[in-house]
């Protein structure tokens, strides 16, 4: 209570995960792996990393190549939205209207946080070819956005028709009134 | 924005409101009326042999015969001869026999035979010979012919000859007939045992007439001896004789001198007068002698005679020796002050006298003066009694009687043993005109609003303060009143408790009989109070003018009277003026700040009004006698400023204006696409219908009222005149009724319903030649054209039967669709058809596109049939109503409707449903129920959660 206790040691794993693999012995990598282990995935990535941190250039473009799946993914969806709304029909149900609150959701949400997407992707060198990324990103997400809204049109929720303004006219007065006496 | 769409839509698909069966006595009422009894063709009556239950039958002034249970005073059935017969004179007459099953009716010249039981016809005979003066049952009858019926003698009568008929009781044919060519008045048959009689008026040499009884066998009807009674000096026409005694014993032949100081008796058949002196002890003069024998022929032969004066009435008992007919005086019933009645009833043989007085019921027998039985009268009513049939029933040494007293006011009530049972408001079949009341506190907060409403928002909020700290003082009663209003309002459901949504309100009544009636639609429409006006018999009210707290009847001749709404205090009377009045034209007008200005204008037949329209801010629309359309401008009532005059040979037999209180909801009509065809809206319309009589055409104009510019005009040849022509209009779109002819062989013979609407342009989105401009004047255009015309889009239904009368539901804001109220005179019904359903643009033809569908048009079929859902009347017989109205309530979804001039119908129409009331299902203790046991429940739990809580934190670590 009074003064905190040191932190306990490390586990041995952690020690053992944290410090880097020790070499095979001569021995050791003469022994042919068990059937099924394929050590090439391993050698693989270490292979891949090693470039990746030696060169900035490759990683920057692998960025941007990450970034573009980014901002081109909003696209695929485009397609499924459009016939799911197609199908779900112009009526007023919980159900389409669920839909409908959905399709908002999603691009208004990516839209807020355009930044927060590409964060992993921003750095000083990238930060200016990722504009345009951002743009067809933002361009993607309206795309949904107009698709939601010409489903609420369809779905007639939106004030486009004469008769929505229609309880804002008012009846035209008469300056003359008539009286009636009338027979029968 | 959908909503704009989907909530009329909503309206429309969803199933019509129907009258549930359940709701039959509960939201509405009648009084199924027959009309004044006829005194001497009223009676009780077994139906059957079997049965020892009398039904009151009576045939009504209005030519209606019809049975009533005694026992709670409904109608059991009736039927109306004036709709059979060709020319009703005088009420007609009804007879009836015990263990006869038919009672036999005449009225002009037809007499019919009706079920006893059931009402249903058995017979109808038209006789030739003019109308039937006499009408008799023959008791005796031959043991050939079956039992429960007996054969009708009638008498009719026509420029100077007079036939007896003999007509069987099965089939009605006439058995034989007996011509009387003499020249003498017919006058009356009457029957013995053995023989009937004729009796004829035989005018004497100088003034006077001589009485003939003639004598015929009632197997062939010839004639077998004939007796002439020197009457001269006594006699002067059929008024003169009291009595002619029908199927006694004895028949007798009753009259009186002309000072009335002896009253002379013939027991028919014989030559004998027996002279009787009248011993007036009261020495007032006598107002009114009446007789009273038993009816059938096993009973005594003992006879009453009843004499009234003008402050009160005695009687004298005469029994007849059968031998000798003599005629001797038995005893007296002594002179009682008031009113009182007598009536005759027998048990076998003995005879039974019922005097009913003003403050008690006497039975006496007709042996004895002894009184068998007395009772005091439980209300004591200023009423006086016209006439009595009494029913006395025996059990050992004690008697009971019922007796059913028409009243002078036209109320029928039945009395037992002193106990008023019921009371029909008879009367009130001659009602001509009614008047919802105005409430005077309710126009009260109006005005206050208004007041609110036209001042600045601090001078109108400290305004309401004060009028809310006024209206604390109703504050501890209102206080007091809430746990029984809760209590109450748990109990019953919504439905029943809405009277003070406005749905219980009263209206006000006027009879051509001088009465005016308050009839309180909100409990089953009984009468709150009823006074007389004018004590008339042709009380020609012209229009009611209800004011707050006050009600003003308007008559013919210029005068009226003005009565307190809620007491029926007369409160003021005008005398009448010289001019004969045609219409009245009752003016409400909201007159800026102060509250609705009320005003009436007199119409003189030629439709010119009587005073100058100082009063009007506007123009006047009257109709003539000569069958034109007049329009009138301010100030100026001698020359009209426009005159509307129907092609040659047409005459305007109708003209309808929108209701004064014709709220629209929306000014457009929203298409399935969403686009807006706007309504052609002017106050100012009238709907105009002529006839040619000849020509059998009939034209409808819609008229401009302001300009009298024709907005729109249909001609329809082969109409049939005779048929009943109506119309309506409303909002935007007119209906009008008629039986058409085919003319062609494409078009339809029928009763037709033409249902138009107008719209202001033909194209959607489009407001016509006038814009978006605010207002519009029939008189002053920049353009210089007058009004726009509309465009008329029309569609016509075949019906099943005739309307007589078109109304339109109306309520408060007009958002629930409108019903076109139809009355329905040959089903005796009322209908409210649904707008929808007549709407014009329903697709012709073709299945409606799903455009069509949204907005919800159908396919049109050019029948229309009539949805049970569709009767407001239910299964009731709402017979002979001339007049619908409808008032708004202050619930939005409905219209409280009443319907007069013959029944008295009353009911409340939701065409939209009952949007805004709970309904019955709905249990409010139920939900108060639920809500405490959910309470009870979350309490109880609430502490066990809170414990496991506590202890999976606890156990979790």
């Amino acid at each position: 209570m009074s003064s905190p206790l040191p932190p306990p040691p490390p586990p041995e794993w952690v020690v053992a995960m944290n410090s880097t693999l020790p070499r095979p012995t001569k021995a050791a990598s003469s022994i042919p792996d068990p059937p099924g282990f394929s050590s090439g995935r391993g050698g693989k990535q270490r292979q891949q990393q090693q470039p990746i941190a030696k060169k900035a250039e490759d990683t920057d473009a692998l960025k941007m190549k990450k970034a573009w799946e980014i901002a081109i993914a909003p696209s695929k969806q485009l397609p499924m939205n459009a016939i799911m709304m197609y199908m779900s029909g112009n009526s007023l149900q919980i159900f389409s209207i669920m839909m409908v609150f959905m399709l908002f959701k999603g691009p208004i949400q990516g839209l807020i946080s355009t930044n927060e997407a590409f964060a992993r992707y921003e750095t000083p060198s990238t930060r200016g070819r990722l504009v345009a990324v951002k743009l067809v990103y933002i361009l993607m997400q309206l795309l949904l956005l107009a698709l939601g809204i010409w489903k609420v049109n369809a779905m007639g929720l939106l004030p486009t028709t004469r008769s929505d303004w229609l309880a804002w006219e008012s009846e035209r007065q008469p300056l003359e009134r008539a009286f009636f006496a009338l027979k029968g | 924005m959908r909503l704009q769409v989907v909530l009329p839509l909503a309206a429309c698909l969803s199933p019509v409101a129907a009258i549930f069966s359940d709701e039959v006595n509960h939201i509405d009422f009648h009084h199924a009326l027959l009309g004044a009894p006829s005194p001497d063709s009223t009676f009780f009556l077994k139906p059957s042999s079997s049965s020892n239950a009398s039904l009151l039958y009576t045939i009504s002034e209005k030519s209606i015969v019809g049975a009533v249970n005694p026992r709670d005073g409904s109608l059991i059935w009736r039927q109306d001869l004036g709709r059979f017969s060709s020319s009703p004179t005088g009420p007609g007459i009804l007879r009836g026999l015990d263990g006869n099953s038919a009672v036999v009716s005449a009225a002009g010249d037809s007499i019919s035979s009706w079920s006893a039981q059931d009402g249903k016809l058995i017979w109808e005979s038209r006789l030739y010979g003019g109308a039937v003066a006499d009408l008799e049952l023959l008791e005796l009858h031959d043991a050939s012919e079956s039992p429960d019926s007996r054969d009708a003698i009638a008498l009719t009568y026509s420029d100077g000859t007079g036939v007896v008929r003999r007509l069987d009781g099965d089939l009605g044919k006439t058995k034989w007939e007996y011509k009387d060519t003499s020249g003498d008045m017919a006058f009356q048959v009457s029957s013995s045992p053995t023989e009937i009689f004729y009796i004829s008026l035989q005018p004497a040499l100088l003034k006077g007439y001589r009485i003939k009884v003639t004598a015929l066998d009632p197997v062939t009807g010839r004639q077998s001896r004939h007796v002439i009674l020197n009457s001269e000096s006594d006699v002067t026409g059929q008024e003169s004789i009291l009595f002619v005694g029908a199927n006694t014993a004895s028949p007798l032949i009753v009259w009186t001198d002309k000072s009335l100081k002896t009253l002379k008796v013939n027991v028919i058949g014989t030559k004998h007068v027996t002279s009787l002196p009248i011993d007036n002890a009261s020495g007032l003069d006598i107002g009114e002698i009446t007789v009273h024998a038993p009816r059938k022929l096993n009973s005594l032969a003992h006879f009453l005679v009843h004499y009234k004066t003008k402050s009160g009435a005695w009687a004298e008992v005469y029994h007849v020796d059968m031998k000798s007919s003599v005629v001797t005086k038995a005893y007296n019933l002594p002179y009682l002050q008031g009113q009182s009645v007598v009536a005759t009833n027998n048990i076998n043989a003995n005879v039974y006298f019922t005097r009913v007085t003003d403050a008690e019921a006497v039975v006496v027998s007709s042996a004895s003066h002894g009184i068998l039985g007395r009772w005091k009268a439980d209300v004591s009513t200023s009423d006086p009694a016209l006439h009595a049939v009494a029913d006395v029933v025996t059990k050992g040494k004690t008697v009971a009687v019922r007796s059913a007293v028409i009243r002078e006011s036209g109320d029928w009530s039945l009395i037992r043993n002193g106990h008023t049972e019921w009371t029909r408001p008879e009367a009130l079949v001659h009602t001509v005109a009614a008047a919802w009341a105005v409430e005077e506190d309710l126009e009260d907060l109006a005005h206050e609003l208004e007041i609110e409403g036209h001042e600045s928002l601090v001078g109108a909020y400290i305004h309401r303060v004060k009028r809310h700290l006024r209206d604390l003082q109703y504050f501890p009663e209102w206080l007091k009143d809430l746990p029984k209003r809760i209590v109450t309002s748990m109990l019953s459901d919504e439905v029943s408790n809405l009277d003070s949504f406005g749905v219980a309100q009263s209206i006000i009544l006027a009879t051509d009989k001088g009465r005016v009636y308050a009839l309180d639609t909100g409990r089953h429409g009984i009468i709150k109070w009823a006074i007389q006006a004018e004590k008339t018999s042709d009380w020609d009210v012209k229009a009611i003018l209800a004011n707050p707290g006050s009600a003003e009847v308007f008559l013919g001749d210029g005068s009226s009277v003005r009565v307190n709404s809620s007491t029926g205090e007369i409160l003021a009377k005008s005398p009448p003026t010289d001019v004969k009045l045609q219409t009245i034209a009752t003016i409400n007008q909201q007159a800026g700040l102060s509250a609705a200005q009320n005003g009436a204008i007199g119409i003189r037949g030629d439709g010119t009004p009587v005073a100058p329209l100082d009063l009007l801010s506007g123009f006047l629309v009257t109709t003539s006698s000569d069958g034109r359309l007049l329009g009138w401008a301010r100030k100026d009532s001698k020359f009209p400023v426009w005159d509307f005059v129907p092609p040659a040979g047409q005459k305007v037999v109708k003209a309808v204006s929108r209701p004064s209180h014709d709220p629209v909801a929306s000014i457009g009509k929203v298409l399935g696409d969403r686009s807006v065809l706007y309504k052609y809206l002017n106050p100012n319309l009238v709907l105009v219908t002529a006839v040619n009589e000849q020509e059998h055409i009939a034209g409808f104009y819609l008229l401009d009222g302001v300009s009298g510019k024709v907005l729109h005009s249909v001609s329809r040849a082969g109409v049939d005149p005779t048929q009943p022509i109506t119309s309506a209009i409303s909002e935007n779109w007119f209906a009008y009724s008629f039986f058409g002819d085919a003319l062609e062989e494409s078009s339809a013979k029928g009763y037709q319903l033409v249902v138009s609407e107008l719209y202001e342009s033909p194209i959607v989105n489009d407001r016509g030649p006038l814009g978006s401009a605010g207002n519009f004047s029939s008189l002053h255009n920049e353009r210089g054209d007058s009004l726009p015309l509309p465009h008329v889009v029309s569609q016509s239904f075949v019906i099943a039967e005739p309307i007589s009368h078109m109304a339109v539901t109306q309520t408060r804001q007009g958002i629930t669709i409108r019903q076109l109220l139809c009355v329905l005179p040959s089903s005796n019904a009322i209908v409210g058809i649904p707008r929808h359903v007549l709407d014009p643009r329903r697709p012709v033809d073709r299945d409606p596109t799903s455009a069509e569908a949204e907005e919800g048009l159908f396919r049109y079929a050019p029948f229309l049939e009539f949805d049970g859902r569709w009767y407001l009347s239910h299964s009731r017989d709402v017979a002979g109503i001339k007049t619908v109205l409808s008032q708004p309530t202050l619930l939005e979804s409905t219209s409280l409707i009443f319907a007069f001039g013959g029944d008295i119908f009353g009911t409340r129409a939701t065409p939209s449903q009952a949007f805004d009331i709970l309904g019955k299902s709905f249990s409010k203790l139920q939900l108060v129920l639920t809500v405490v046991a959910l309470t009870g429940g979350v309490m109880f739990l609430a502490p066990m959660a809170r414990a496991k809580q506590v202890n999976m934190l606890w156990k979790s670590t």
